[in-house]
C-alpha cells in the first residue's frame, strides 16, 4: 500500500470512528451499528496480521476507555477479530458486496461474543438473548451499513483485488 | 524469501500474542488500578472522541424531549377538543332532565343514534335505542328540550326509528302561540348548508293572519299525532307562493338534529291526556332571562352614566366655588377678566386691608341661574306643546 492509499485509508477510518461517536448516539438503536468493526476491518485488510492486531488493540482501548466495565475485553475482541480479517483479507476484499456483508456480520458476531463472554457483561438469559437475538441483530445492521460505507466510499478507497 | 516470511509471520504472530497478553493484563487488572488508565484516555487522546458523543447524546436528549413535549401538546388540544363534546353534551343532558321533569310522566328516553347514510347533508332519520317493550309504538312523537324532533316510522321491541322533520314525509298540524293562525309544517328543501339545511314551511296559514317574523309557533294537536304545544320553531319570513287564500311562511325549526344525542319519545297516553303549556313556558322563562339580562345590562349602562354625570357636577361645581373666591378676592374682575398679576415683589409692601363688601351683597354667580348639570334629567318635563 503507498502513502496516498494510506492516507485514504486513514481518513475513512477517521470518518468512521466519528461517526461512531456521533451518529450512532444519535440514532440510539437498540440493535446499533458498530462503525469501530467497520473502520477495523476496512484497515486491517490493508495491512499485516500483526500490525491488524496491533490496530485492533488500539481502537478497542478508545472503546473501552468510554466504558463503565469490562476494560480491556474490547481490545481483545477487536485484536483477534483484527488479526482473523487480515489473515482472511483476500476473501474479504472480493469484489462481492454480498461476501463483504458476510464477513462484516461475522466480525461483529463474533466480537461481541468474545466481548460479552470476557467482559462478564450479562449472565444467563440475557446473555443468551444478548448473544441469540441483539448481536445478530446488531450485526446485521452493521453489515448493512458497512457494505452501504463500502459502496459509498470506493471512490475514496484504493481499489483492491485479491 | 521463506525466511522473510516466517519472520514476518513470526513478527505477526508476536504482536498478536502481545496484543492478546496486554488485554489478558487490563482484564485482569483491578479496578483501582484500570481507572487512572481509562481516566488518562479520556483526558487526553479520547477526549474529542468523548465531546461528540456528549454533543450527540445532547442533540438526542433534546430531540426526544420535543417529541415528548409535541406529544403531550397534542394530547392536551385532544382533550380540549374531548372537554368542548362533553360540555356540549351534558348541556343537552340537562336539558333533557329538567324536560323529564317538567313532563313528570308519559315518556320513554332513548339515545339517538344518527343512522343517515354519510353521503346524505341532511339527517332525515334517526334510530332510537329503545323501542316497543319501553312503550314505544308507531307514530309516537319524539321531542327534545327545544321541541319537535319528529315521529317514530316503526318500533322493534329493543330499538326504533323516527323520521325527523327533515324527512319528505313528515308534516305536523301547527299553530301560532296566539292560537290564532294554523297551518300544516312540512320540510322545506332550501339546499342551503349548515343551520340553513334545517328549514320548514308553514303552509295553509290565513290570509287573514298574520305571523311575525321571531314568533314561535307550537304543534296544535289537531289531528292526535301530537299533543297541543310542542314548540317547532320560530318565523323567519313569508315565502310568494301563487296561492291567493292562504300564505307560506319560512320557519327555523327549534331543534338541530345533527346536535342531537339524547332525545324523549312520548307514549300515546301522554298524547292523548296533552302536554301543557311546557316548550310555551320553556320559552318564556328562557325570553325572560335574556330581558333580566337585558335590562340589569342597561341598569349597569345607566348607572355608569349618572356616576359620570355626578362626577362631572362635583367638578363643575369646584370649579365654580374657586372662581367664585377668586371673584371675591379680586383676583378676576366681575367681567371674567383676570386682575393684574401681582409679582412676588408686592409681598414686600405693607398690606392694605381690603375693602370688602358684605358678603349678602354680592350675588353668587352659580346662584343666578339654575345650573343645568344640578337637574336630574328624568325629572325634567317635556313642555306640552312637544308632547304627542
Amino acid at each position: 500500500m503507498n502513502w496516498t492509499g494510506a492516507a485514504r485509508t486513514v481518513v475513512v477510518c477517521a470518518i468512521l470512528i466519528v461517526l461512531q461517536y456521533t451518529l450512532r448516539p444519535l440514532l440510539a438503536w437498540r440493535a446499533s451499528i458498530d462503525f469501530l468493526i467497520v473502520a477495523l476491518l476496512l484497515g486491517a485488510v490493508r495491512m499485516r496480521p500483526g500490525w491488524a492486531a496491533v490496530y485492533g488493540f488500539l481502537l478497542g482501548l478508545v472503546s473501552d476507555s468510554l466504558m463503565v466495565n469490562g476494560f480491556g475485553a474490547a481490545a481483545l475482541a477487536m485484536s483477534l477479530v483484527g488479526f482473523s480479517a487480515s489473515w482472511l483479507k483476500a476473501v474479504f476484499f472480493a469484489d462481492n458486496l454480498a461476501l463483504n456483508g458476510f464477513f462484516l456480520f461475522l466480525a461483529k458476531w463474533v466480537f461481541d461474543l468474545i466481548f460479552l463472554l470476557v467482559g462478564h457483561r450479562a449472565h444467563g438469559v440475557e446473555l443468551i438473548m444478548q448473544i441469540l437475538v441483539w448481536s445478530p441483530l446488531s450485526a446485521a445492521v452493521t453489515a448493512v451499513a458497512g457494505v452501504i460505507a463500502l459502496s459509498l466510499l470506493k471512490p475514496l478507497m484504493e481499489v483492491r483485488t485479491a | 524469501m521463506a525466511t522473510a516470511a516466517g519472520l514476518g509471520s513470526r513478527l505477526d504472530a508476536g504482536l498478536l500474542a502481545g496484543c492478546v497478553v496486554l488485554s489478558i493484563v487490563a482484564i485482569a487488572l483491578p479496578s483501582q488500578a484500570r481507572e487512572p488508565i481509562s481516566s488518562s484516555l479520556r483526558r487526553t487522546i479520547v477526549a474529542p472522541l468523548v465531546g461528540m458523543q456528549r454533543s450527540a447524546e445532547q442533540w438526542r436528549t433534546a430531540w426526544v424531549s420535543n417529541e415528548i413535549r409535541q406529544a403531550q401538546a397534542d394530547s392536551l388540544a385532544m382533550r380540549a377538543v374531548k372537554a368542548q363534546a362533553l360540555i356540549a353534551e351534558n348541556d343537552q343532558l340537562r336539558k333533557i332532565i329538567g324536560l323529564g321533569s317538567r313532563l313528570q310522566w308519559g315518556f320513554v328516553p332513548a339515545e339517538a343514534l344518527h343512522s343517515t347514510a354519510p353521503s346524505e347533508e341532511v339527517v332525515t332519520t334517526l334510530t332510537l335505542s329503545a323501542g316497543s317493550s319501553a312503550g314505544i309504538t308507531r307514530y309516537s312523537p319524539v321531542v327534545a328540550p327545544e321541541g319537535l324532533v319528529g315521529i317514530i316510522q316503526s318500533a322493534d321491541p329493543s330499538m326504533s326509528i323516527a323520521i325527523l322533520y327533515t324527512n319528505p314525509d313528515f308534516r305536523a298540524s301547527t299553530m301560532s302561540a296566539d292560537g290564532t293562525a294554523f297551518g300544516i309544517v312540512y320540510p322545506h328543501s332550501s339546499g342551503g348548508s349548515g343551520e340553513d339545511a334545517y328549514m320548514l314551511e308553514l303552509r295553509g296559514v290565513p290570509t287573514r293572519a298574520t305571523l311575525k317574523p321571531g314568533e314561535m309557533v307550537y304543534t296544535s294537536g289537531l289531528g292526535g299525532t301530537f299533543p297541543r304545544g310542542i314548540a317547532i320553531g320560530t318565523i323567519v319570513s313569508q315565502i310568494k307562493t301563487p296561492e291567493v287564500w292562504t300564505k307560506t311562511y319560512l320557519v327555523r325549526p327549534a331543534v338541530t338534529p345533527s346536535r342531537l344525542t339524547t332525545v324523549l319519545v312520548l307514549t300515546a297516553q301522554r298524547v292523548t291526556q296533552g302536554t301543557g303549556n311546557i316548550w310555551g313556558a320553556m320559552s318564556n322563562t328562557d325570553s325572560a332571562t335574556r330581558h333580566i339580562v337585558a335590562a340589569g345590562d342597561s341598569i349597569t349602562r345607566m348607572a355608569a352614566q349618572l356616576q359620570a354625570r355626578a362626577r362631572a357636577a362635583a367638578l363643575d361645581s369646584v370649579r365654580q366655588a374657586t372662581i367664585d373666591s377668586l371673584t371675591r378676592a379680586g383676583a378676576i374682575a366681575p367681567g371674567g377678566q383676570a386682575a393684574p398679576v401681582v409679582r412676588d415683589s408686592s409681598l414686600l409692601r405693607p398690606r392694605v386691608p381690603a375693602q370688602t363688601a358684605p358678603r349678602a351683597a354680592v350675588p353668587r354667580p352659580d346662584t343666578a341661574v339654575v345650573r343645568r348639570d344640578t337637574i336630574r334629567p328624568d325629572t325634567t318635563r317635556t313642555p306640552r306643546t312637544l308632547r304627542p
